[in-house]
């Protein structure tokens, strides 16, 4: 900018916001608006009414809706890592036993206490938030990475140790955990996993824009600075640890009810690998991106993606990609998601949630326009 | 239940010691990356896994004699990490530590992945130990010939690694991993010593997965899930950036884990475990900078 804008206070200088009419444009015409409509309606079935096959010209089976409440659950523990690395800048590599605890512990509650599905969920994410608050307790005694250490070792002690206490985990035969009244079937069921979804974006988006959730954005950074500013950084670390095992808990809960009968077996440190694969991925700091990483990895493992895209089979004659390369189904999600975690960590910053931006900028009635991601750089130097 | 006799505990002790040789090769491959630039590298252990397919794959695909196969394996396991180094952590060198964390935890899944990928998950069949010395009988416990060579490179690794950090080299890594500009205008080649360091790291991490699958049949991943997370609490309770607090700690991580299999501590389920992790959080707790290390790392 080269002239200055005489009405500009020195003392509050402000960037002026960006309009949608800086680039000449007047905003969508009719037939965008249309267009946008039908886009939003079209998005509106496919996550409302089509998993619960509802107005749907087709068959969904009921293990398809099963496999759709799991994604949306993944989602929710995409969004719980999300607060750590994305906001926090730490990260948890135990996150399956802060879900697999979850799980375990809404089941007790439900099953042993008869108790309402709701207090064991609500319960469950509770337990995980005391678990990462009093991990983070000692991991914060220095600075540095080491809630992923102590996440990490506390992950395969609650595998060999807590998982085997056979009066809390119903041993190798798992525990049966009762679905919600109201929602027994899996297609109902996919709605309350929806909600607490929702419940988990709803707090995700407001905690930022309260004090807490600035100052763990501003002490992320660069904690120095942050600390220099009045900032608690231990405090508000140890917060983002809370909701972080708080989103992990609720996700283990829900988890819980969705299968039906939980067993400790798939609570290994491959899923918090998965986890934090699927949460980079998708694009930190990028509620969207974090929710379509997360649905990507959960539909790649739970086998939904090689299926509806034939990508075993292939169409007729032409052969499916994975046959084409001789990869296992099983084993697709352990070669495909790490070549994109580097492809994202080195050329894409910002992930899924960076291509979908494009489309959400349209949807919200501006340009479709590609916005570059920020860059990130750490400021390790003192006397930055 | 049963008592616990000296005997048992003495064994236990060799045993211990024995382990914890392995996690403390690991360890020391950790505590130089993390000493030389502050990433906690996730695919050390990994290292070892490559190296150990390399050897496989060119002994019974290639016919290469033994002792051959084996330092191509150790090749193998250098060139990872030298890869590692200049497509993954040079490009991100600048960028936030969590995201080289996540980087190198994905370096070591795409690794075991593509060992999937290409083997499936049978369980190869290794072939012979490095060395068919029938080894020492200590305390009424079998310590193979492969087991105490793997105890003498140790000690050869922190010797050589502790005159390395006293050597212009190790100092000029000490430099860059203090100010990386600062090093850079007084004439250090940055990238030389990040890919030095590297190189060390992958072949304290292919040596030891040689020489802990020696005479074992493994599956992809075989490393990481062994060694890779007591490597890192041994790491960690040695201070994390001190060379013979990694072998201490590797050393204390081998012995509980034996203890925690005594008998005694049948009533808790997983007790070596648990054992590891309540050991770990003391540390953490009562001294954080670690056993031996100097003063708080940062």
């Amino acid at each position: 900018m080269t002239a200055v804008d005489p009405t500009l206070q020195l003392d509050t200088l402000q960037v002026p916001a960006e309009t949608p009419e800086q680039d000449g444009s007047t905003g969508p015409s009719a037939a965008g608006w249309i267009a946008r409509g039908a886009v939003w309606a079209f998005l509106a079935w496919l996550v409302l009414l089509y998993p619960a096959n509802i107005a749907s010209p087709f068959d969904v089976p009921a293990f398809d809706a099963n496999r759709m409440s799991e994604a949306v659950i993944f989602a929710i523990i995409g969004l719980s890592l999300n607060v750590l690395i994305g906001y926090a800048g730490q990260v948890s590599l135990g996150h399956q036993a802060f879900v697999g605890i979850g799980a375990f512990t809404s089941a007790y509650v439900v099953t042993d206490l008869t108790q309402e599905v709701v207090l064991g969920v609500l319960v469950a994410a509770l337990v995980g938030a005391v678990q990462s608050l009093l991990l983070g307790l000692v991991s914060l005694r220095l600075t540095g990475l080491y809630f992923a250490l102590v996440t990490l070792v506390y992950g395969v002690m609650a595998q060999q140790s807590i998982f085997a206490i056979e009066a809390f985990t119903g041993g190798t035969a798992g525990k049966a955990a009762a679905r919600p009244t109201g929602f027994e079937s899996d297609y109902r069921y996919y709605y309350f996993a929806l909600i607490g979804l929702v419940a988990v974006l709803l707090i995700d988006w407001r905690m930022l824009r309260t004090k807490g959730g600035r100052a763990i954005l501003a002490l992320r950074e660069n904690p120095r600075v942050a600390q220099t500013w009045g900032i608690d950084t231990k405090a508000y670390t140890l917060f983002a640890f809370a909701i972080a095992g708080l989103f992990a808990g609720l996700g283990g809960g829900l988890l819980a009810h969705r299968d039906l009968q939980v067993v400790a077996n798939p609570f290994d440190f491959n899923l918090a690998l998965v986890f934090v694969l699927m949460t980079t991925v998708g694009g930190l700091r990028n509620r969207t991106g974090v929710v379509l990483g997360s649905l990507f990895f959960a539909f790649l493992r739970n086998g939904y993606l090689v299926e509806k895209l034939r990508l075993e089979e292939g169409f007729g004659p032409i052969p499916g990609p994975l046959d084409v390369i001789d990869l296992s189904p099983e084993f697709a999600p352990l070669v495909i998601g790490p070549i994109l975690l580097l492809v994202v960590l080195t050329r894409l910053r910002g992930g899924f949630g960076q291509l979908a931006r494009p489309f959400q900028e349209w949807l919200a009635g501006r340009r479709f326009r590609w916005i570059p991601a920020d860059e990130e750089v750490t400021i390790n130097d003192v006397r930055a | 239940m049963l008592a616990v006799t000296g005997t048992d505990l003495l064994q236990s002790l060799v045993i211990g010691v024995v382990n914890g040789a392995v996690y403390a090769l690991i360890a020391l491959g950790l505590v130089l990356v993390y000493r030389s630039s502050g990433i906690f590298n996730f695919a050390q252990a990994e290292f070892g896994t490559v190296a150990v397919y390399g050897a496989w794959f060119s002994f019974t695909h290639w016919g290469l004699p033994y002792v051959v196969a084996a330092l191509f394996g150790v090749v193998c396991g250098i060139v990872a990490a030298l890869t590692t180094e200049r497509f993954v952590i040079r490009p991100l060198s600048q960028g936030p530590k969590v995201t080289l964390l996540v980087a190198t935890a994905g370096i070591a899944l795409l690794s075991i992945g593509v060992a999937f990928w290409r083997t499936g998950d049978n369980a190869l069949q290794f072939f012979d130990p490095l060395t068919k010395a029938e080894g020492l009988r200590i305390a009424g416990v079998q310590v193979s010939g492969q087991r105490l060579l793997t105890l003498l490179l140790l000690l050869v690794a922190v010797a050589l690694l502790t005159a390395f950090f006293r050597s212009p080299y190790g100092l000029a890594v000490l430099a860059a991993s203090q100010d990386a500009d600062a090093s850079a205008l007084v004439g250090l080649d940055v990238n030389r010593i990040s890919m030095l360091v590297w190189g060390i790291a992958g072949t304290l991490g292919a040596f030891a997965g040689i020489l802990l699958q020696g005479g074992n049949s493994f599956t992809p991943g075989a490393i990481t899930s062994l060694a890779l997370i007591p490597g890192f609490t041994a790491a960690v309770i040695g201070g994390l950036t001190s060379l013979p607090g990694a072998v201490v700690g590797g050393m204390v991580i081998g012995m509980l884990e034996s203890f925690g299999r005594l008998s005694t501590f049948d009533f808790i389920p997983g007790a070596s475990s648990v054992s590891v992790f309540v050991v770990l959080l003391l540390v953490l707790l009562v001294r954080p900078e670690g056993l031996l290390g100097g003063r708080a790392a940062t």
